[in-house]
């Protein structure tokens, strides 16, 4: 893996060494600014516009669920129902008509019984965007659940898994084939009724992915979920629940595409992480749902709750996101550390361009003796951007020799955008060492100067910068995930120099 | 209306003009509740049940001169005693081109300074209470181009009464272009009363001037105290501020600089030492509204037994304020576990030529500095004293005279953990 990493850099460092890009590669690489944002022309059956119990019950019944996961749903409806949209983001949101999003939206036909029967347009698309989920996956070697729009497509490797007692499925699959195992965890990180977008994902989820490793199993391969959301006018709300059990590890791997349209869709989707007795969990996104364009027209309104809970003593859990896309990003993936010893880490890359507004960060909380918690937050502004970092790092009475150490950084490009941080720290026990620094700069006229003289151009001098800032998040992605993450980033600041 | 707001403001009615305004407003939003950010960590539920006797009330006993001068501090004096202005203890002789008012006997001047500030940040529950009721307090103008010389001494003093009772105070501090003034703000009082102060104090830094300010809040254990200081930095002036916070039961501390002028400076350095059941919440708000601002805020804090510490550092850099350069340090020492420590540092930029940042730490004594001084026989409770002391008096370092130095390290070392505690 090592020797794949210096590989794989070596060979970047190569491409960014090449010569300045001339006029007619910065236009091409311009065009070609949204990769994603294609429409799979399939035929799809969705639930119409609306929001009421029956549309909850229409959702529950599509999917077969027994009569008590309805009530589970409709139990978050009805408190969602008494509840008001948080304000106190620093982000300007449109006002979304929950009327207006039709909740449910599948591709048409029976369900696929296994990835052969997955229509061709469908594989093409995963294809198209670089997701193996055929005979490409046995090279790639990590087993892929594909949601499209409402529902899991397919999912692979499940047999290989299976014969290690691992559960690797869709959400509704899980509801059928483990339900003990859903209703003992399910809610029991993000209560049904934890915030607004939570409590309306807890009524409308469609889809997701389940995974549970069994005790003392490490899971052999890369776990991943690919979300595409490809009809219009339609939320996605998908539910990922992970369970390591005591001494289990896991790395799961999640990304995010959607087409380009002028209407802002959301995404409100809740994932719960489990970690027992000694459990590890490694949590990757690259997220890069369409952002809308230069005007700030269009783009997904990204508002996801995403927590996890370190149960048991020496469990681990580890967040590691590269945000990329979406018109507004606003989520806190979390850690509450309740065993002793337990440990989590948060690293993020944050990228906000033309008109994109970002509100995240995390929350550490200490509740165990000697649990530790590390956050590196890199931020990057550029055109109307406005990027946020939001923590709360809070040392409960009981959390003796706690230790946090925060870090965010915030690179400035352009005169137009903005960065912002607030840490938030609650310290109540007299053995715990917090610490936080935060620092925001631009990209520095001398270290352009230097770039410059050695011939590189000025675009690939400002994504060489921002590649080293944002190396020590890059590090912590599984290899396949870093290389297309720095692709991103790429892609995503063209045009913002100058 | 809670108990607090009627025992303030019922029977008021014939205030007028911008008093009767800021009285209205204030019983139609009431106190903030906790729900409301700025005052996330510091609830003032209690205080709303709470009933005062307006002031002015009759003090029982007056302290000597003695008993708070200061060493180095030697210019005029001001001395007001449960919120009132005291001639027979104030020395209004200053230096050429310095006009100091107390507005008790120039109440003129009061409403004029009122009107002059009327509307700026009026939503704060307490600026409005101040605004409404207040009588007392003074103007102090120095002149373009004029020196104050030696230092002016604010004394506002606690004492007993018959009654708790809640006074408001306002100071309107404006320094012309050039001018130089230093100002001691120093509070104080014994335990023996549970007064509530309200003190809203306005400066104004015209181009060039500098203002050194010096804040001693040494007040009475019981007492609450809500102190609201805005200044307003021109061109290529300077605020050099030090603060220590040290006494009253529950403080409340808004700390906001508009660096308003090109080349504007603020160097804050500041402490809070607090022990038994103290709560101090400090909100230090810093503008950068024009180019080439800077400012350096340093400020520490030591939790002890049941005391809770807050603290909000804001950094705004406006847009088009390219070249500020914003530092913003806070470190805490938590000595208790009932003692509590909140920290906020935050920073919102809207310019991209700046250097911005902020750090903050909580934590306890260093074992290895403890282990050090006690291979060379320093027993732990000295060791600890030393060590502590050490942390907090950095933040004095510059501070001029040395006497007066000096006094504040030996006012430190008295709010330190005692020996066998």
């Amino acid at each position: 893996m090592a020797t794949e990493r210096i590989q794989m850099e070596s060979e970047l460092r190569d491409r960014l060494r090449a010569p300045a890009t001339g006029n007619e590669a910065v236009e091409a690489a311009l065009s070609r600014r949204y990769d994603a944002g294609f429409v799979t022309d399939i035929e799809s059956d969705s639930l119409p516009p609306g929001l009421d119990e029956g549309t909850v019950r229409a959702i529950s019944a599509r999917k077969h669920e027994p009569e008590w996961m309805t009530e589970w749903r409709l139990k978050a409806y009805r408190h969602w129902l008494t509840m008001t949209p948080p304000h106190w983001a620093k982000l300007r949101i449109g006002p979304i008509d929950f009327q207006a999003i039709s909740y449910y939206s599948a591709p048409k036909g029976p369900k696929y019984k296994s990835l052969d029967e997955v229509p061709r347009e469908l594989i093409e698309t995963y294809d198209k965007l670089g997701v193996p989920l055929h005979e490409r996956a046995k090279l790639a070697g990590v087993a892929v659940d594909a949601v499209f729009d409402s529902v899991s497509v397919g999912t692979t490797f499940q047999k290989e898994l299976a014969a290690k007692g691992i559960v690797f499925c869709s959400m509704s699959e899980a509801v059928k084939s483990h339900p003990e195992l859903v209703k003992k965890y399910l809610g029991t990180v993000v209560p049904q009724g934890d915030n607004y977008f939570a409590a309306l994902n807890s009524a409308v989820f469609s889809d997701g992915s389940f995974v549970f490793i069994p005790k003392g199993v490490r899971c052999p391969m890369e776990l991943s979920t690919y979300f595409r959301i490809n009809a219009g006018h339609t939320g996605q709300f998908e539910r990922t629940l992970i369970i390591a059990e005591e001494g289990a590890s896991v790395s799961y791997l999640e990304g995010c595409t959607a087409p380009m349209r002028d209407e802002n869709q959301l995404h409100a989707a809740v994932v719960e992480l489990v970690a027992l007795d000694d459990a590890s969990i490694k949590y990757s996104t690259v997220q890069n749902w369409y952002p809308g364009d230069e005007n700030g027209v269009g783009g997904i309104y990204n508002f996801v709750t995403k927590r996890g809970e370190c149960r048991g003593p020496r469990s681990r859990i580890v967040w590691t996101q590269v945000e990329t896309g979406s018109a507004i990003t606003w989520k806190y993936p979390s850690c509450v550390l309740r065993g002793d010893d337990s440990a989590g880490e948060f690293h993020s890359v944050a990228l906000t361009h033309h008109c994109q507004q970002a509100d995240t960060g995390t929350k550490m909380i200490h509740i165990g003796r000697n649990t530790k918690s590390k956050i590196v937050s890199k931020g990057i502004s550029a055109g109307r951007g406005q990027n946020t970092y939001r923590g709360l790092v809070k040392i409960e009475k009981g959390a003796e020799g706690a230790r946090n150490h925060t870090q965010c950084d915030s690179l400035l490009i352009g005169k137009r955008c903005g960065a912002h941080t607030f840490p938030y720290i609650e310290v109540k026990n007299p053995g715990a060492i917090v610490e936080h620094e935060a620092t925001t700069s631009k990209i520095s006229e001398d270290q352009m100067f230097y770039c410059r003289s050695r011939g590189i151009g000025e675009e690939d001098a400002v994504s060489m910068i921002v590649d080293g800032f944002c190396k020590q998040v890059f590090r912590e992605l599984p290899m396949e995930f870093a290389v297309e993450a720095k692709k991103l980033l790429e892609v995503s600041l063209e045009g913002a120099v100058g | 209306m809670g108990a607090f707001l009627d025992s303030m403001l019922a029977g008021r009615d014939g205030l007028g003009g911008v008093r009767a305004e800021a009285a209205a407003a204030l019983l139609r939003d009431g106190l903030p509740g906790p729900r409301e950010e700025a005052w996330k960590y510091t609830s003032l539920r209690a205080l709303e049940q709470r009933r005062y006797a307006p002031a002015p009330g009759e003090a029982t006993d007056v302290p000597a001169l003695a008993a708070f001068a200061l060493p180095g501090v030697d210019g005029a004096r001001l001395v007001f005693v449960n919120g009132v202005f005291q001639p027979a203890l104030s020395d209004l002789q200053a230096a050429p081109g310095v006009e100091i008012l107390p507005y008790r006997e120039h109440p003129g001047q009061l409403d004029k300074d009122l009107e002059g500030h009327h509307g700026t940040g009026s939503a704060d529950a307490f600026l409005r209470l101040n605004t409404a009721l207040v009588e007392d307090g003074a103007s102090i103008r120095v002149v373009a181009g004029a020196d104050a010389g030696a230092p002016i001494h604010l004394v506002i003093l606690g004492a007993p009464a018959a009654a708790d009772l809640a006074w408001q105070l306002r100071l309107q501090v404006e320094l012309g272009a050039g001018a130089r003034l230093s100002l001691v703000e120093h509070h104080l009082g014994n335990d023996e009363h549970a007064h509530l102060g309200n003190l809203v104090a306005n400066y104004v830094l015209g181009a060039g001037a500098r203002l050194e300010l010096l804040q001693v809040q040494d007040a009475g254990e019981r007492a609450t105290l809500i102190r609201r200081g805005s200044f307003h930095v021109g061109e290529d002036a300077q605020l050099a501020a030090t603060t220590l916070e040290a006494g009253a039961q529950m403080t409340r501390h808004d700390f906001r600089v508009h660096l308003a002028g090109r080349g504007a400076r603020l160097e804050s350095r500041g402490v809070f030492v607090l022990h038994g059941r103290q709560h101090a919440d400090t909100h230090m708000d810093v503008r950068h509204e024009a180019r080439d601002t800077s400012s350096d805020v340093l400020w520490r804090g030591v939790a002890d037994q049941r005391s809770r510490g807050v603290f909000h550092g804001a950094i705004t850099i406006a847009e088009g304020a390219d070249g500020a350069d914003a530092a913003l340090s806070n470190k805490n020492l938590l000595l208790s576990p009932q003692a509590e420590i909140d920290t906020q540092p935050a920073l919102e930029i809207y310019a991209d030529e700046v250097k911005a940042a902020h750090g903050a730490t909580v934590g306890q004594l260093d074992e290895q500095a403890l282990f050090y001084l006690r291979t060379r026989g320093i027993p732990l409770d000295a060791a600890r004293r030393i060590l502590v002391s050490a942390f907090c008096s950095a933040v004095f370092a510059d501070l001029q005279p040395a006497v007066l130095r000096e006094r504040l390290d030996e006012l430190l070392a008295t709010r330190l953990p005692q020996a066998g505690e």
